[in-house]
């Protein structure tokens, strides 16, 4: 081979690299997105949706994603039928009888028991395998995809198992996808030959002899491509363009529903919990000693003062010793000071609740001698200082005037 | 002998440092050794139980406080009996401020009001436990001003409150178990009768079944979380997988064990498991166990009348997330946590059969060819032949 500049052929015009790059792109990101979903134990898989932000983050790009891939695949399928309705090319990527012996060959060369290379066209037996599992790959998880992001919809026509069966299905072609890329697709066109004609567009003749060396003499003997001319062309385009704008619509149509035929499985409703009323205390039944001593009233009780005038009841003009009876302040007083142990309990006998039982006394006898209040023992006791609930000065003053004045109940 | 110390010192520091070390070592193995504190000894004569009892061991005796009636009957017997008069506590142990008679004015402004000044003298014996309590639900809604908020003793009536654990082990006595969601069902009456009513409760409150959950297992006890949280909710597939996942409760009903892998395993477990792990505390509408099971009325899957093992009655619980979903057979969709096999979800079973052979074998193909590939191309480089570039 000569040492000047390479003759350069033209390999892939710009639109089919742009639809590579967006593939790539669209491709990468759904396997990067889509793994971590598959592996949700793997520690790194959690690593990876933290920095996306977050399990609803990586579905949205997830699902950005595969709306890319979906309009890239609607834009391929237009130029298929562009290329072969106007420009009737050939058909170079169909798979052929010859495209297995030629990997037969290439297999049995690599082991040494062929002598030679298999000689190819424009699309090698490893690019055709390539292209016919992306375009097996693409109807899989473009099928399994809908199904699960469109799962009542699915099961109108289908058993609700399909869902999980998608789920697998999704999972495993995944898996399926990315290693042959990494395996096929890298050790082919990076690693064995650094392939740029993809991102270039074109490839040197030297490479084309090597790789595509059928197409390389097509090339040479003019029969690569079919002449058309340009008459036939306008032609043709004036009955393509119509119909490929139907098929576009049709198919953006298609996308369209695909995102949007149901809401639910993405954007839940909204799940709070339930709010209940916790504090619903069990009713106890009341204690029967509640009501032997003093029953809780409405209105609030009387609070004796020191001037023996209870709070809330009028204040009469002949002064409180007129007033001084059981049932005016000391029977109130008696039972809120003593009550405790003199009330029910009847401490020692002893039962300040009513009148009556205050003057029927304690287990040691009357202690309300009315008018002799020296000799009464609540008195005597009182006076002596230190019993439990001991009465102020004022308090046994008070007592000692009512008992004197003959301890009359009203 | 001073020679000695001075060039001995560094010795010396580092002896003593390691003493310091091992007393303090001793010390919180100690201290951490029992959770409840011995009674603290009062100062001189203190009065004995008999001379309180002397007077409050009498029927009917009752207090007003704010106009409310409290009852200041203790039952002799009763209290003996108890955890603390098995352990000779004295009344003024825990009535610290009563040391003769008569008592201290009380300020309370009513019997509850007087519950909530008492029961922080808990502490002085159960500081472990109390400081848990603060950091509960209960205290927080005290500190917001709801009064109705438990306490220590709204739980364990002081002076009638039995031993609930092994006092060496710290296990919860046999027995102990059926009486918590009494107790608990003293404020919250409406969920007990719900708990009576779910496969935990009735297997609690009618068989005296010790296996099944109290309302403690899942809300913990004196540290009780607000259970309303997305963390509490978000955690849920783990607490509920504490037992579901333990071989030997599970056996004895023959329930799998397999229940948080299948759920873990199917869309809504992997989106809350991923979820939880990165977002503990952020809400998340993706079911967890109770959305389907309930909470405190969780039903057999088998029960005639509401059990999810039935199609229509599982409908209903997707339709809370999936409103548009009307047919039965939608439910198909979650795999109910079985693992696909023949009988079971086939369909899933075959598709996942037909990956574990179709990858290995097209990935298998694929890397021999890349294998001879490099082989031949890197290993055994073939001579230039007539007609071909060598690179």
């Amino acid at each position: 081979m000569s040492e000047h500049t390479p003759r350069m052929y033209e390999r892939f015009p710009l639109a089919r690299r742009i639809e590579h790059l967006v593939m790539l792109l669209s491709f990468t990101t759904l396997g990067l997105t889509g793994l971590p979903q598959k592996f949700s134990n793997a520690p790194v898989s959690i690593a990876f949706v933290h920095v996306i932000g977050g399990i609803e983050n990586l579905r949205s790009i997830h699902h950005f994603a595969a709306v890319v891939m979906m309009l890239g695949t609607a834009w391929h399928i237009l130029v298929f039928g562009y290329l072969s309705y106007v420009r009737r090319t050939r058909f170079s990527m169909l798979p052929s009888v010859q495209d297995i012996k030629d990997g037969w060959q290439a297999l049995m060369y690599n082991l040494g028991f062929a002598k030679t290379f298999p000689q190819m066209g424009r699309y090698t037996f490893e690019e055709k395998m390539e292209y016919w599992a992306f375009v097996w790959g693409t109807i899989i998880m473009g099928t399994t995809g809908f199904m699960m992001w469109n799962p009542i919809s699915t099961v109108r026509f289908l058993p609700g198992e399909a869902i999980p069966a998608a789920k697998a299905a999704h999972g495993g072609e995944a898996l399926l996808a990315v290693l042959a890329i990494i395996i096929w697709h890298m050790y082919g066109v990076h690693i064995k030959r650094f392939n740029k004609s993809m991102f270039t567009g074109k490839m040197s003749d030297a490479d084309m002899l090597h790789e595509h060396p059928l197409e390389l003499a097509d090339i040479k003997a003019g029969i690569a491509e079919r002449p058309v001319d340009s008459v036939t062309i306008r032609k043709r385009q004036r009955v393509y363009f119509p119909i490929a704008a139907v098929l576009a619509l049709f198919m953006l149509g298609g996308v369209y529903g695909f995102v949007n035929a149901e809401q639910t499985a993405l954007t839940t409703t909204d799940r709070r919990i339930p709010t209940v009323v916790v504090f619903v205390p069990q009713t106890l039944t009341p204690a029967p000693t509640q009501t032997a001593t003093l029953p809780p009233t409405e209105t609030p009780l009387p609070q004796p003062s020191l001037t023996g005038v209870p709070l809330g009841t009028e204040t009469t003009p002949s002064g409180p010793a007129s007033a001084l009876t059981w049932d005016n302040y000391v029977g109130v007083m008696l039972q809120t000071k003593c009550g405790t142990c003199h009330g029910a309990a009847a401490t020692a006998g002893l039962n300040l609740s009513t009148y009556a039982d205050a003057l029927k006394g304690s287990n040691s006898g009357p202690v309300i001698i009315p008018g002799d209040a020296l000799n009464s023992l609540l008195i005597t006791k009182q006076e002596a200082g230190g019993h439990p609930g001991q009465l102020t000065p004022e308090d046994i003053a008070q007592v000692i005037e009512w008992i004197n004045a003959g301890a009359l109940e009203k | 002998m001073n020679k000695w110390f001075r060039v001995h010192t560094f010795q010396l520091g580092l002896a003593g440092l390691a003493l310091g070390v091992l007393l303090l070592l001793v010390v919180v193995a100690f201290s951490q050794s029992t959770s409840v504190l011995a009674a603290p000894q009062l100062q001189g004569e203190a009065p004995s139980n008999e001379v309180c009892l002397a007077c409050h061991q009498q029927q009917g005796m009752t207090a007003q406080i704010g106009g409310q009636p409290l009852t200041l009957t203790i039952d002799g017997a009763k209290f003996e009996a108890s955890v603390h008069g098995t352990e000779n506590i004295a009344c003024v142990d825990c009535h610290t401020n009563i040391s003769g008679f008569p008592h201290p004015e009380v300020t309370a402004s009513s019997p509850r009001d007087f519950s909530l000044e008492m029961y922080p003298t808990c502490q002085q014996c159960h500081n472990e436990q109390y400081q848990k309590v603060l950091d509960s639900v209960h205290q927080t809604a005290l500190a917001a001003g709801n009064t109705n908020a438990a306490v220590c003793t709204d739980c364990h009536n002081p002076h009638t409150q039995t031993r609930l654990t092994n006092k060496a082990t710290g296990e919860l006595l046999l027995g102990a178990r059926l009486l918590i969601p009494q107790t608990c069902a003293k404020c919250h009456s409406t969920i007990y009768d719900a708990y009576r009513q779910s496969v935990h409760g009735a297997a609690l409150t009618e068989e005296g079944n010790q296996f099944v959950p109290t309302c403690i297992d899942c809300h913990g006890v004196h540290n009780i979380q607000n259970p309303t949280t997305a963390t509490f909710r978000n955690s849920t597939p783990y607490l509920c997988a504490k037992c579901h996942t333990n071989e030997t409760i599970m056996k004895q009903y023959g329930i799998s064990t397999n229940v948080l892998n299948t759920y873990v395993a199917d869309f809504h477990g992997t989106t809350v498991k991923m979820f939880e792990e990165n977002y503990p505390d952020q809400p998340t509408n993706k079911p967890v166990c109770t959305d389907c099971h309930g909470i405190h009325d969780i039903m057999r899957p088998d029960d005639p009348q509401a059990g999810i093992a039935f199609k229509k009655n599982l409908l209903v619980k997707c339709q809370q997330c999936h409103p548009n979903a009307t047919t039965a057979n939608f439910t198909d969709a979650w795999m109910s946590h079985y693992e696909p096999s023949p009988q079971a979800f086939p369909l899933v079973y075959y598709v996942n059969l037909f990956y574990k052979f179709f990858i290995p074998a097209v990935l298998g193909g694929m890397g021999f060819y890349v294998l001879t590939d490099i082989y031949r191309r890197f290993i055994a480089r073939p001579k230039p032949v007539k007609g071909e570039t060598q690179k």
